[in-house]
């Protein structure tokens, strides 16, 4: 059993020096078929390891050095489900994305292929490690990875700048985490997540403890795109090639969070015991602020790509609130919510790329009405837009449930119902908005409301068989569709959740090999209410996406005073994303500032 | 308080940076703050390399565990840096310049 895990992260780790040293021999589609091979066989493999997980937490020790006396030396891979979960979830994107770059990237030979599996190889290894610093440095292996796919049409300016960015903003993240990481390891002397735990347990809740818990979160918040530290998520994706956002969108930016959640449950939760309460209210107030940012952006752009990213950073803000919920409820809600996001967004993605290919360009306004021909890609881009807007028993809508179960204990139903319905609305309703646009021709030729953009064109003669380029993003829509019909996903999930948080369980069957106990959860009866509130998300994402496609048709001076209350606020929200590195740098200090001063005085003994 | 010092700088200089190369350097200078608290961390009073294959067992040495913590960080320092300065690289023979004030293609 054990040795598998560690095939499942070492596979695309040692497929991608192959292909690429074997890139110049082969046949010209030799390193399509190896490249999709070796993500398929990492798919494969990452799921039976989840599907074992579920028998309890599996430790793999490197070397066979395992702990004595509660004290371990050696490197472990720590394979939970919902570690194993998003683990698979990323193995199955990447092979997506490898599909559907079948010849995409001729020109190039096999770096593609070789960045993309060292990318996933990294996001594996993050997802089963149980050691501190091994967290980091997958972590900073998939990043780097993800900077240079984002550069990787140098040829122009846009994905220089935006990769610049991503890499300056992403890399003072990192710092901010390993200086967290050094300040625990000079405390507790230990690496591995169980042994800090254990050794924080004991002792009290002093300046230490609580200014690394504020640099790992303000580190891995940045690596999420919570707001104030989303600002190089919307330029990275802009201008990313459109299969490397569907991992970016599907696993990157969720692997900020898992890190998060996973440094607080093994590490944080004992010796913050008592300020559960605060450290949620702080984190779901962050994720708040990044729903709100996030979605209000997204409806102003023009640019498609930018848009599903803003987009992206709505939806993240409501995973943080599911997580920052610090119960098992919220944590599999949020969970539930990725897995549906990661396969209609993914599915989006790949619809700008056939919009790029196809049409040369991923301007809505420039497009109207050029997609008609394209009668697959626009019914792609419906289904995975109605996916996450969930309506009953479709999509997303088992994490949307499970977020409103999960916050009437913590949090109050009603408001979180409520926020959660608006933010699926505006940013839904811009993904509509957009796809009516293009692909039906519907609304005006002008919208003086969206941001300018510049263009971006594709250089590339359109020589691939547009099934090609459909299909993928068909099987991803039509997945994330299915999601919410499946019963048995959501008391899984909590199972999962369940396991997740439980510290002492964890650290038991980790330093002492001790096999937990299975427990075994139902899922929460459907009531009326939360089918209200997706009736609702969904219609109103329609309504709005209508009013902004025929707004003109509106009387006047209602039009008129809608303008003057809305636009100066949006386009001070506008003038904060300025595209210059050095600003963004500002954010991040000036919000890793309020976060360690928000933890100094809320957490102090 | 060195390495707080230096991580500090590095955030400044990134900030008010004007030269593309100039902000890639801030990043490896914030950088090197960590190499400088991770070592300090593992270092003991009157301790000697952690090498035992020619000294004593029972001589007092510094941490091996966070020389190896550092040393894996500078490679990964070093890989950032060389991409961000051949992106710079790049940028510049794309615009001629190295200001990131003029490089706007992404705004809004």
């Amino acid at each position: 059993m054990s040795a598998l895990v560690p095939i499942a992260c070492a596979l695309p780790l040692l497929a991608a020096p192959l292909v690429a040293g074997a890139g110049h021999w082969l046949p010209r589609r030799g390193a399509d078929v190896a490249g999709i091979l070796a993500a398929a066989a990492t798919a494969v493999l990452a799921a039976i390891v989840l599907a074992r997980s579920f028998g309890g937490l599996s430790a793999y020790w490197f070397g066979g050095w395992r702990p004595r006396d509660g004290v371990a030396l050696g490197i472990t891979f720590a394979v939970d489900p919902l570690g194993a979960g998003i683990a698979l979830l990323a193995a199955v994107l990447v092979t997506v994305a490898l599909v559907y770059s079948w010849r995409y990237f001729d020109e190039v030979g096999t770096l593609f292929h070789v960045l993309v599996l060292l990318f996933l190889g990294g996001a594996i290894g993050f997802s089963y490690s149980g050691d501190l610093f091994n967290i980091f440095v997958f972590l900073e292996l998939m990043s780097v990875a993800a900077f240079a796919l984002t550069a990787f049409r140098i040829g122009e300016e846009g994905p220089i700048e935006g990769a610049f960015n991503f890499a300056v903003t992403n890399t003072l993240g990192a710092v901010l985490i390993l200086f967290g990481i050094g300040l625990l390891y000079g405390r507790t002397g230990a690496l591995n997540l169980a042994q800090i735990g254990r050794a924080l347990e004991g002792g009290n809740r002093d300046g230490l403890v609580v200014v690394a818990f504020a640099l790992l979160a303000a580190g891995f918040l940045v690596k999420a795109g919570a707001a104030p530290f989303h600002f190089w998520l919307s330029d990275a994706y802009a201008v990313a090639p459109a299969p490397v956002c569907v991992l970016f969108a599907g696993v990157m930016t969720e692997f900020g969070l898992f890190g998060l959640t996973r440094v607080f449950w093994m590490v944080f939760a004992l010796p913050l015991d008592d300020a559960f309460e605060f450290v949620r209210w702080t984190l779901v107030g962050v994720g708040i602020v990044t729903a709100i940012v996030g979605a209000v952006m997204s409806f102003l752009q023009r640019h498609v790509k930018r848009m599903l990213a803003f987009s992206s950073i709505a939806y993240t803000g409501i995973f943080l609130i599911g997580v920052g919920m610090l119960t098992p409820d919220g944590l599999a809600a949020a969970g539930l919510l990725v897995l549906a996001h990661g396969l209609s967004k993914g599915a989006l993605f790949l619809g700008t790329g056939v919009m790029l290919e196809r049409m040369h360009s991923v301007d809505e306004l420039v497009l109207r009405g050029r997609g008609r021909r394209f009668w697959l890609s626009g019914i792609t881009w419906l289904t995975a837009a109605v996916a996450l807007a969930s309506p009953p028993f479709v999509g997303g809508w088992q994490g949307h449930e499970g977020l409103a179960h999960a916050s009437s204990s913590v949090l109050g139903r009603h408001w979180t119902s409520a926020f959660v319905t608006a933010v699926t609305i505006v940013s839904t309703g811009a993904i509509l908005r957009a796809g009516a646009r293009v692909f039906l021709g519907w609304g005006d030729r002008q919208d003086p409301l969206l941001s300018p953009e510049p263009e971006e064109e594709s250089e590339r003669e359109p020589k691939r068989p547009a099934l090609l380029l459909a299909l993928p993003a068909a099987a991803l829509a039509a997945a994330a569709l299915a999601l919410g019909a499946i019963g048995t996903l959501t008391p899984h999930v909590l199972r999962a959740a369940d396991q997740f948080t439980d510290t002492r369980a964890y650290s038991a069957t980790v330093l002492e090999g001790r096999a937990p106990e299975a427990t075994q959860r139902g899922r929460p009866p459907t009531s009326t209410e939360s089918v209200v509130w997706s009736v609702v998300a969904t219609g109103g994402a329609a309504a709005l996406a209508a009013l902004a496609l025929w707004r003109r048709r509106l009387p006047a001076v209602l039009r008129e005073r809608a303008g003057r209350l809305l636009v100066p606020p949006l386009d001070g929200l506008r003038g904060l994303h300025s595209g210059h590195v050095g600003d963004y740098v500002a954010w991040l200090t000036f919000g890793t500032a309020v976060l360690g001063g928000l933890f100094a005085i809320g957490l102090r003994q | 308080m060195l390495a707080v010092w230096l991580l500090l700088v590095g955030l400044f200089g990134i900030v008010t940076s004007k030269n593309l190369i100039h902000l890639a350097l801030c990043v490896t200078v914030a950088q090197s703050g960590t190499y400088v608290l991770l070592l300090a961390i593992g270092y003991r009073e009157h301790g000697t390399a952690p090498i035992f294959s020619d000294v004593p067992r029972s001589r007092r040495a510094v941490d091996p565990v966070v020389q190896a913590l550092t040393l894996t960080d500078v490679v990964v320092g070093v890989t950032v840096a060389a991409l961000l300065l051949a992106l710079a690289v790049k940028a510049h023979e794309h615009t001629g310049t190295l200001d990131p004030a003029e490089l706007r293609e992404l705004r809004g």
